[in-house]
């Protein structure tokens, strides 16, 4: 808020805000496959905290192995059976589920920083710095980001932090691009004017006026991005340039197992649903809301 | 529009160089030591030396880009560091096979996702609707390699209908070059055998590789006709006792072309980049799986190679739709 | 088509493509007999004096001939280029009568001249297989008698010559000459044959397919009805197995145990499980880290869970020491480390690292699950001595890369050392001989006196008094406990019944040799 807002005027914005928030909730539940991707989301997000304490094999986690029984078929003791080295298979998927998470909001929370800061400043100064960034990020859009990614992943070794920060690298143009064009028309907006001419610095116009005004694009997009963070680890994973063993990342568990089709299906298709199932789920919840809070993009 | 088409492609060179630029840079920031690794086990340092001078990779940074970006223009793309194979004659060898996937998948995906999106917003929020909603965001999220890999335990493997992999049998020669696309070469040799069997091959990949332009495409498809059904003139016509058909057909098909259209621009650099994982799954011989065993072994020049070309491609592609949008809706005004 | 009702068409439609699919491919193969050989592994690099590798062995050892061949089990030498050979009581000189009628792919008749250059070249090179005869013979031995005969004087005895001969191939003196280049013909022969075999190349896309056909009017009598080969590049090995078990390829050469359980039993599929002189040990980095503590290493050989290795291997058994089971001088009462956590205990106490707490780093070569697997048998080793270990995958390359140093290489080293010739010295030598340091084959290991007896073993020429010294050899080494010894892996291949006449040997028997093969 400018700083010349009256008492008053707060508590209206206030008040409008909630209401916005309460529409907003009433919107998305009024979609149902919303709500589903939200379940899925919130299933996914209980596995990844409290996944490793529910599981019935935890040793396996870390890398415990039982090679006397090797490959046995989904059962009750093993749900989704063992794989080539024992592990319950289940065990593995289920602690997948934190790695996936983690590596998916990471890639997308440091490809959004990246892209807010590079969009904000073009967008602010415009010039030759937007010149400049946006015909950076704008050929960066040309290329084949998996093919960079796997790239930059081989280049810096495996393990989880270097796939993620292969990924994030190809990850920021989008955001440069929303936040350049959201940066651009706040700026004209009144109450920017206003500070400028009150003197405050371009740091703090940034970080106090324009960006808090264009959170919710952002967070739609990067609740879309989820699931392609999410795909693209996997991605990653399966061509084998990703995590280090023992690491239950679902698209290694997936490449490995490939092997041992079809006789062994069931080492290959768990992680492959929960790939699937994760991806599924995050796009139905980003679908959600974005519908709710960007209801011009609404169709 | 001429004199825009032409501005057009003047622009398009500082692209080329830019793009030629950014790879180099980002090949070159890469740690790792790509020499080293293609002297071989027993080198000594003095073969190193020898092998680095012999590639430019002693010369200083500005030195080397010149003479890289020299190349890309007289044909020489540089070669691997491994093979020594001219990276250019692997890109020939390799291309043909990835733009056949690639186009064939986007021909499939226009051809299903065109009437479903149709469907979908002519029964707007009725089952059809529904169904195309959530299958299309389900094939977004699929992982290609799980779909492959799905497609090959059941058709190819439990089934035996198709092949695994490969793009034409192994015993067999493929038919002459002509245009590198193998359903395409077969029929210009007149061998309906070879075509049908270069069909067979294709099918899964294709179909693995399509699904999510598809999704894309029923999704574009359905919000625009939506839209159209919803305008005064159509909502006038239909009171004027248009049937809804006709409707669709008069007004709905210019849109079906320019969401096509918005979907190939969008979609070809993707896919050209993004047929890796299929073609790893099916044995596709084709850029990705190149580029693939390239990275694997750090074997950077073929790497730049691959990305440049569907770089370039992915600009030329875009470039080609934009002018399409002309020519279609003279309304789109050419800055 | 157009006149056809949907299901109409489509029905014909599948019809086509299965018949397409399927038959086609069967009756055209017939017709021309190829023989189709799924395997992982490229062949980037014809040069028979510098490429390595079991596909590159494929490729020469059917393009190229050497002076003599090797077969049967066990194996032993066999005429190739040369019809007959004597050798000195001494041990020191070999004279080999060439086979009069041994031509090049050009014509030319192979000669003496021929066999001193292509030793010449690959001593020159000092690449490739160069180091079987490192030591051995010198640009000096190679002596032509006249254009038929040719007599080899080694620079000091060498009991496996006969056996490391196969491996050392015969090239075209006219054609490299003729294209010789700045760099001794390296540029011509990467893809170009220059030999004499039974084979050419007659497609080669690279990290696709290899296609050979015999070569018309050669030299050699007789052999398999087969008139092409393809060598198919498939990288998983679940793929060979489906491709072998429907027909597609008519020989799988990387099938791991899983995939050799579900072929059991197919019609049209015949499995070849059988010993064969490759182990697979990983190497402890004796020189730098904490392993270089000998009795941290002793700790870690009793606590590693060999059984578990076992499990994970299948078509396997466990070693007993450095040298596989039943080549010559092994040693089957040596008594090795099994799994024993008291003793490992001991051990470890007694190391500078009584408590753990330690965190140790192996390396493998990403792809090979095989060696992940152990890699996670050891981690879950480890950790009951409370020590944790960080598996890193990394390209082969890198691995080699990381062997020059022991400060460079990791503390855990695993290594598959595929025996080219049956013959002891072949693992003593490249795997425990100081001169290997910096090589993949022996990163660190040196001990004065396992060199001298690896040396002693090598130029010795009475058998009973070589197999002394290999005995001495294994008990030193383990005492030593560089490596956890690991399995001898079976060779695993899958072929379709129609394949005829093929004979196993235990020496690079995935470099199939396809002279003899017929198809029914």
């Amino acid at each position: 808020m400018s700083a010349s807002a009256t008492p008053d005027a707060r508590a209206s914005a206030v008040a409008a805000r909630r209401q916005n928030w309460r529409r907003a909730a009433y919107r998305f539940q009024q979609s149902w496959l919303s709500i589903v991707g939200l379940a899925i989301v919130v299933l996914l997000f209980v596995a990844a905290v409290a996944g490793p304490s529910l599981v019935p094999y935890p040793a396996d986690i870390a890398g415990g192995i039982n090679t006397a029984t090797r490959f046995e078929a989904p059962s009750i003791a093993h749900l989704f059976g063992t794989n080539e080295l024992g592990q319950d298979v289940f065990t593995l998927v289920i602690a997948g589920a934190r790695i996936s998470l983690l590596s998916g909001v990471a890639v997308v929370v440091l490809g959004a920083l990246a892209g807010t800061i590079v969009g904000a400043l073009a967008g602010y100064y415009g010039g030759w710095t937007d010149e400049i960034l946006m015909r950076i990020a704008d050929l960066k859009l040309t290329l084949p980001s998996l093919i960079l990614a796997m790239a930059v992943a081989a280049a810096l070794g495996a393990g989880l932090v270097n796939t993620i920060i292969a990924i994030a690298l190809t990850w920021w143009p989008g955001y440069a691009r929303l936040v350049r064009g959201e940066v651009i028309a706040k700026k004209e907006e009144l109450f920017v004017q206003v500070a400028q001419a009150l003197g405050a610095g371009t740091g703090r116009i940034l970080r106090r006026h324009i960006l808090p005004n264009i959170v919710s694009p952002i967070i739609v997009k990067m609740s879309l991005d989820m699931g392609f963070a999410i795909l693209t680890v996997a991605s990653l994973g399966f061509i084998g340039i990703g995590v280090k063993p023992p690491t239950p990342e679902w698209g290694s568990l997936l490449s490995i197992a490939r092997n041992y089709m079809p006789d062994y299906w069931w080492t290959a298709m768990f992680p492959g649903l929960a790939i699937f199932l994760a991806v599924f789920g995050f796009n139905l919840l980003g679908d959600g809301l974005r519908d709710v809070l960007d209801p011009r993009a609404r169709r | 529009m001429l004199r825009f088409a032409v501005r057009r492609i003047v622009l398009l060179v500082p692209v080329i160089v830019g793009l030629s630029l950014l790879i180099f840079a980002i090949a070159r920031l890469l740690p790792g030591d790509p020499v080293t690794l293609a002297a071989g086990p027993n080198a000594t340092q003095a073969e190193i030396a020898d092998l680095a001078r012999e590639f430019g990779l002693d010369q200083p940074l500005p030195v080397q880009y010149w003479h890289y970006a020299t190349g890309l223009v007289t044909g020489d793309w540089g070669q691997s560091i491994f093979t020594r194979r001219p990276v250019l004659e692997d890109l020939k060898a390799y291309l043909p096979a990835t733009l056949e996937l690639v186009v064939v998948a986007m021909v499939l995906a226009i051809v299903i996702g065109i009437p479903a999106g149709l469907l979908a917003a002519v029964y707007r929020d009725r089952w059809p609707d529904y169904v195309s909603r959530v299958v299309s965001l389900g094939a977004i999220s699929m992982p290609r390699f799980f779909l492959g890999l799905l497609l090959q335990l059941g058709l190819a493997m439990w089934l035996g209908w198709l092949p695994l992999g490969g793009r034409f049998p192994l015993t067999e020669d493929p038919p002459p070059f002509v245009t590198g696309f193998l359903t395409i070469d077969s029929l210009w040799a007149g061998d309906p055998h070879a075509f049908g069997v270069a069909l067979a091959y294709l099918a899964l990949p294709a179909f693995a590789t399509c699904l999510s332009p598809l999704a894309t495409i029923t999704r574009m498809m359905r919000a625009t006709t939506l839209e159209v059904l919803q305008q005064d003139y159509v909502l006038t016509e239909r009171a004027l006792g248009l049937s809804q058909r006709l409707i669709i057909f008069k007004y709905v098909l210019k849109n079906a072309m320019s969401s096509t259209l918005t979907v190939i621009g969008l979609y070809f650099g993707w896919l050209l980049g993004g047929t890796v994982l299929v073609e790893t799954v099916f044995d596709w011989p084709g850029i990705g799986l190149y580029a693939t065993k390239a990275i694997v072994t750090q074997d950077f020049m073929p790497v730049m190679g691959v990305t440049l070309t569907i770089g370039v491609l992915f600009v030329a592609v875009n470039l080609v739709v934009d002018l399409l949008y002309g020519l279609l809706n003279p309304k789109v005004r050419y800055e | 088509m157009f006149n056809l009702t949907r299901r109409q068409s489509l029905t014909g439609a599948t019809a086509l493509v299965a018949s397409a699919a399927m038959g086609g491919r069967a009756a055209h193969a017939q017709a021309k007999r190829i023989l189709v050989i799924a395997s992982n592994q490229d062949i980037p690099n014809f040069d028979p004096h510098i490429a390595t590798g079991y596909s590159a062995s494929m490729l020469l050892r059917n393009t190229y001939d050497s002076l003599v061949r090797t077969e049967g089990t066990p194996p032993k030498p066999v005429p190739q280029l040369a019809a007959s050979w004597t050798a000195s009581a001494d041990g020191t000189e070999y004279v080999f009568k060439l086979d009069p009628a041994a031509r090049f792919h050009d014509g030319t008749p192979v000669t003496a001249e021929a066999v001193r250059y292509s030793f010449n070249r690959l001593l020159r090179l000092n690449k490739g297989n160069a180091w079987m005869v490192a030591g051995i013979v010198d640009e000096n031995s190679v002596q032509p008698v006249d254009a038929a005969t040719v007599k080899i004087r080694l620079v000091k005895p060498f009991a496996a010559f006969l056996q490391v001969l196969p491996w050392l191939w015969i090239v075209n003196p006219k054609a490299v000459d003729a294209n010789k280049g700045s760099d001794d013909g390296q540029t011509y022969l990467r893809s170009t044959i220059a030999g004499s075999g039974a084979w050419r190349v007659r497609r080669a896309e690279a990290g696709n397919l290899y296609e050979f056909e015999r070569v018309e009017g050669g030299w050699q009598q007789g052999g398999g009805n087969l008139t092409g080969a393809i060598w198919k590049i498939v990288r998983e090995t679940s793929t060979q197995r489906l491709m072998v078990g429907r027909g597609e390829a008519h020989i799988a050469v990387d099938l791991t145990s899983e995939d050799m359980d579900a072929l059991k039993g197919r019609p049209g599929v015949v499995s070849i499980i059988e010993p064969e002189y490759r182990t697979f040990s990983i190497k402890m980095n004796t020189r730098h880290g904490p392993l270089a503590d000998i009795n941290l290493r002793r700790a870690v050989s009793w606590a590693f869970n060999y059984q578990a290795m076992l499990d994970a291997a299948g078509y396997a058994q466990l070693m007993t020491g450095p040298l596989p089971d039943g080549i010559l001088g092994f040693d089957p009462t040596l008594a090795v480390p099994r799994m024993n956590l008291d003793k490992a205990k001991e051990f470890l106490a007694k190391s500078d690292y009584a408590k753990g707490g330690i965190k140790l780093v192996m390396n493998y070569v990403s792809g090979l699950d095989q060696q992940r697997r152990w890699g996670l048998v050891l981690l879950d080793s480890l950790r009951k001595l409370g020590i944790e270990l960080d598996i890193k995958p990394m390209i082969w390359p890198d691995m080699v890369a990381s062997a020059r140093s022991p400060e460079t290489c990791p503390d855990f080293f695993p290594v598959y050392q595929t025996a080219n010739y049956g013959d002891p010295d072949n693992i003593a030598f490249a795997a425990y001989h100081s001169s290997r340091n910096g090589g993949w084959q022996n990163p660190v290991y040196s001990s004065p006196k396992v060199d001298d007896l690896i040396i002693r073993a090598r130029s010795e020429t009475d058998e009973a008094k070589r197999k002394e010294l290999y005995v001495a050899f294994q008990k030193a080494v383990v005492e030593d406990a560089p490596d956890i010894f690991g399995v001898l892996e079976k060779r695993k291949l899958a072929m379709r019944s129609d394949v005829q006449n093929f004979h196993f040997t235990p020496v690079a028997s995935n470099a199939i040799e396809l002279f003899p093969l017929s198809l029914k």
